[in-house]
């Protein structure tokens, strides 16, 4: 019917008019969120966060967003109303994500409340004594408590909610299982999944009626539960109409072969399908999943101190994890790092106080070179043993697990704590004229020039030909290729805002005075501004956040890294020899070799590692590092790679890491308790594979 | 031991060759030789070591005792990889292709195209791609997507691509091993064809198979090998197909083919 309106019949009118209706309404409420929040009507946040003559992160986001969506409903609305066939996939798209945007308003009224009560369950509190006690003793109902009518409302709509949620779920597994090009070995039964979400809403909905009943106990009544009652409302303003809208949309182009070709994925299709070639779905979905639950539970979590909290604490272990997922991907498994990071700091410090054999006491940087040096053998050491003895790496490196600890635990008497104050020797400083930074910047300018000018001719090339067919076609054709290219083009906008305010911060200063720079902070110090003070490009970071220089060198490690595994023959033969370890030998790759390469690539990031943590805190205990093999692991896991090789990807090895500090850090801002980290981390890491592994299922069989 | 080659002008001349897996004798002395342009049918009931000895000759496995002989050279074929050097491209029967990885990867694997940054080479991507789909065409395979991960593909498309691959990566001698065990008859027939076609182009082949009706319709000449030992070398001219198949099941040269038999040893 819709195809009939498009084509300026008269029986699809109704639709079509209603559709576009839904369309300019959306565009309205785009319009009018980003203009609430821009006026200060529609404050963001937590009562106590919210500051009337500023915005904060969320404000800034929602106005740009809401400006964003109101212009695409817009421009679908005109498109609609010439009956452009393009407008149908537009529609598609912006009810998709009224649809999240819906969804994830209602759900930061679910979590909160959720974690509410899992808190109150995990005090071992009886909800039934203390309502008593609320209510006088009276059997509790919804209307004795105070806020009882609210609640109700909030129940019924919540339910609603839920319902639509539920009807939307099962119709897009269903077409997951007939995607073209797509086959699924076994096929989830559509029962059983019926099933589990079934349980899972009435799980959910449990979980709230109990939080209803129990936040009134326990929190100050004025303040959330009235700014969650607007949220739901909000919620439901959104999720309701784009439901209906969408599905409409997508019953329409199901009737037409022809609208069928036109639109040839609808949004949720492409997502699912553009997840699957990736090795990281699972931890992508984790990503955004417990990102988006943190943010909504705690205004805390997306403060500046939060974010360098949760960054700094895993960027050491990601170091490592970049290696592990290398030598996962090649087929094998490393669990001597902790041990091999211990070795590595102890040499460092050893060097840099005792002196090395023959070379005497060295500066920092030669002394780290050689404790990288050192962890590097040992991991050759490692790589040689397999491939000499045969015997599985997991024995292999357990045997030097142990081992390698040895060194540690015999070097340091008992318990002792080897301390770089000890030696009452002041930090290592050295330095250092300006004109360096901002060559280092330059450099860095060029760099981003130079990436530009390989990449950019070849993406508006294929953006200009996909334009083109999309003229020639009418408005069909794939959008792909254009948006790539406007994504890449605003990259590359911030990369090289970035690098110019580097080489302004720098150049202000050019040939003043001399720096002076701690050798240690240089490794991993913590930044606190950058630029002198009273300039005018100077940046002052918050004095509560923890930001250390070790985040940079580890995204500059995963960059490298990642593009050492996707681009290089190396990397190539990696992947085919954790694949089909005996045709990539059929096919003249020293497999051998690519092993033993890539215990020595883990044990120099962790030997990198090792550096970073001496240079944090400097002294080194005997067990420095003990039971990192199993984290750094878990986050190689959580990151996609698969334990049986062949497959992953260092951008997942990062996600995983991600995943790690955002639950550590998080979980304390939501007042979750922290003994109860190592249980939700396993709970992800299995929830992650999963994931994965069902996303890739539709991938291979 | 010094080793003299017994086929002076054959391309390759595999003498006296063992190769055991610690107690395991699966090689016992066999003498094996291709000439130019030759193809020849590599035959024998399951376990003679038909694979063992092109994984030998093709460096997979490190030979026990014996001496390989190519083109007139003797060689230590200590890899794969120095196979690839001479020019030995190889379909294995069970080492074809990486399931994880995309056709194009799978394609190049081991010698990727790449182009220099500076000091570093990175893979040229979009070579890849193009000429893994060019060269597939060439022999017959229409893909439809080089990034697609092979795991996805049926029994046959892989075998198919490995056989496109080591037509288009062959230069010397084409080892192919049960290359037609997954694939329908008109794929076989192509197959066969492009056999001869290699052999046209100055190839020389090693076809291994059960299906004696495939090989008899290519070879120019049989050897059949019986757990280890070499029962003999045939020529088309010489046997019918059906002594042929009698020869692998019994394992018994026939009366008949004795005479030239004892030709072939005695010269
Ligand atoms: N790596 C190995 N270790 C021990 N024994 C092996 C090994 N490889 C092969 N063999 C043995 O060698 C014998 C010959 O194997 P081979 O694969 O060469 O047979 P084939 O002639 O190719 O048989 P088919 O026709 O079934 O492919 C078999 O008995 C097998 O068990
Ligand atoms: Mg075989």
């Amino acid at each position: 019917m819709m195809q009939a309106y498009l084509e300026n019949k008269n029986e699809g009118r109704n639709i079509g008019l209603l559709v576009t209706l839904l369309m300019f309404g959306f565009t309205l409420i785009g319009a009018l969120v980003a203009l609430m929040v821009l006026l200060w009507w529609m404050p963001l946040g937590e009562y106590e966060n919210i500051l009337l003559d500023d915005f904060n992160a969320y404000e800034v986001i929602v106005i740009i967003a809401g400006v964003i969506y109101a212009v695409c409903c817009a421009r679908t609305t005109f498109g609609l109303l010439r009956r452009e066939q393009s407008s149908l996939r537009w529609s598609q798209w912006m009810f998709f994500i009224a649809l999240i945007i819906g969804g994830a308003i209602l759900l930061s009224v679910i979590i909160p409340v959720g974690l509410k009560f899992a808190l109150l369950l995990g005090q071992n509190i009886d909800l039934r004594t203390q309502i008593t006690e609320e209510v006088g003793g009276l059997v509790p109902t919804v209307l004795s408590i105070g806020e009882g009518l609210i609640s109700i409302s909030v129940l019924v709509l919540v339910l609603i909610a839920l319902l639509a949620l539920f009807v939307f779920i099962i119709p897009p597994l269903e077409s997951l299982r007939r995607m073209e090009g797509i086959r699924l070995i076994v096929a989830p039964p559509r029962r059983l999944i019926q099933a589990i979400l079934l349980v899972f809403a009435l799980g959910i909905i449990c979980v709230l009626i109990a939080g209803i009943y129990a936040v009134p106990l326990h929190l100050d009544k004025t303040k959330i539960r009235i700014a969650e009652d607007h949220r739901i409302l909000a919620g439901l303003i959104f999720f309701l109409p784009a439901f209906f809208g969408y599905r409409q949309v997508r019953q329409m182009r199901e009737e037409s072969d022809e609208l069928r070709r036109a639109v040839a994925l609808t949004p949720g299709k492409f997502i699912r399908a553009e997840l699957a070639k990736s090795p990281s779905a699972g931890a992508i979905i984790g990503f955004i999943a417990i990102f988006m639950t943190f943010t909504m539970a705690t205004d805390l979590f997306l403060e500046p101190s939060s974010i360098a909290s949760y960054l700094s604490n895993v960027a050491t272990k990601g170091v490592i994890a970049i290696g592990v997922t290398y030598l996962m991907i090649s087929g094998e498994f490393d669990l001597s790092v902790g041990s091999v990071l211990g070795v590595a700091a102890l040499s460092f410090m050893l060097f840099m106080t005792e002196g090395a054999p023959v070379l005497g006491v060295l500066d920092p940087i030669p002394a780290a070179l050689l404790a990288i040096f050192v962890a590097m053998v040992l991991g050759a050491v490692n790589g040689v043993l397999l491939i000499t003895t045969r015997i599985p790496s997991f024995i292999v490196t357990l045997g030097t697990l142990l081992a390698y600890r040895a060194i540690t635990l015999v070097a340091i008497a008992g318990g002792r704590i080897l301390r770089y104050r000890d030696y009452h020797a002041e930090f290592p400083v050295f330095v250092i004229s300006n004109i360096v930074f901002v060559a280092l910047a330059v450099i860095g300018l060029a760099l981003v020039a130079f990436t530009a000018y390989r990449v950019l001719p070849v993406l508006l090339q294929g953006a200009g030909r996909a334009w083109s067919i999309r003229r020639e076609n009418g408005d069909f054709g794939t959008s792909g290729a254009i948006i790539r290219f406007a994504v890449f083009l605003v990259i590359l906008l911030i990369l090289l805002a970035i690098v110019l305010w580097l080489v302004a911060v720098f150049g202000y200063h050019i040939g003043g005075e001399l720096v002076e720079v701690g050798y240690f902070d240089l490794f991993n110090g913590r930044v606190s501004y950058i630029g002198s003070e009273g300039d005018f490009f100077h940046l002052e970071i918050p004095r509560d956040a923890n930001v250390r220089l070790a985040i940079l060198w580890w995204f500059i490690f995963v960059a490298i890294f990642h593009i050492i595994l996707t681009s290089t023959s190396f990397g190539n033969s990696i992947f085919a020899a954790g694949g089909n370890e005996g045709a990539a030998r059929a096919q003249g790759v020293n497999v051998d070799r690519v092993k033993v390469q890539n215990f020595v690539i883990v044990a120099g990031l962790t030997g990198i590692a090792a550096i970073y943590e001496t240079a944090r805190n400097p002294g080194v205990d005997p067990l420095k590092g003990q039971g990192w093999e199993l984290e750094v692991i878990a986050m190689t896991v959580i990151g996609g790679a698969l334990l049986t090789g062949g497959y992953g990807s260092v951008v997942g090895s990062l996600l995983g890491a991600l995943i790690f500090g955002m639950l550590q850090t998080g979980l304390v801002l939501v007042g979750i308790e922290s003994r109860l980290f190592s249980g939700t981390v396993g709970v992800i890491i299995i929830a992650a594979v999963v994931l994965n592994t069902f996303v890739r299922g539709a991938q291979r069989n | 031991m010094e080793y003299k080659q017994k086929n002076p002008d054959a391309l390759v001349d595999m003498i006296d060759i063992h190769k055991y897996f610690g107690s395991v004798q699966v090689l016992r002395g066999i003498d094996f030789h291709v000439d130019r342009q030759e193809i020849v049918g590599l035959l024998g009931d399951n376990g003679a070591g038909k694979s063992t000895l092109i994984k030998v000759l093709t460096g997979f496995h490190t030979l026990t005792r014996g001496q390989i002989f190519f083109d007139g050279d003797g060689v230590d074929i200590a890899s794969p990889h120095d196979a690839r050097e001479l020019g030995i491209e190889t379909v294995h029967q069970d080492l074809a292709l990486v399931p994880l990885m995309s056709i194009a990867r799978n394609f190049w694997l081991g010698q990727e195209p790449t182009y220099k940054v500076g000091p570093f080479h990175f893979m040229d991507k979009k070579l890849m791609a193009s000429e893994s789909i060019h060269a597939l065409a060439d022999v017959g395979i229409h893909i439809r997507d080089p990034e697609e991960t092979v795991g996805t593909m049926s029994g046959g498309e892989r075998q198919s691509i490995a056989i496109g691959r080591a037509v288009y990566f062959g230069k010397k001698l084409l080892i192919l091993d049960e290359p037609t065990s997954a694939l329908s008859v008109g794929e076989t027939q192509k197959v066969l064809d492009y056999t001869i076609a290699a052999k046209e182009k100055g190839m020389s082949v090693i076809f291994i198979t059960h299906n004696i009706r495939h090989v008899y319709e290519v070879a120019d000449r049989f050897t059949i090998i019986e757990r280890g030992h070499k029962l003999g070398d045939f020529y088309k001219s010489e046997v019918t197909e059906n002594e042929v198949a009698d020869m692998i099941v019994t394992g018994q040269i026939p009366e008949r083919l004795r005479l030239y038999e004892e030709v072939a040893v005695g010269d």
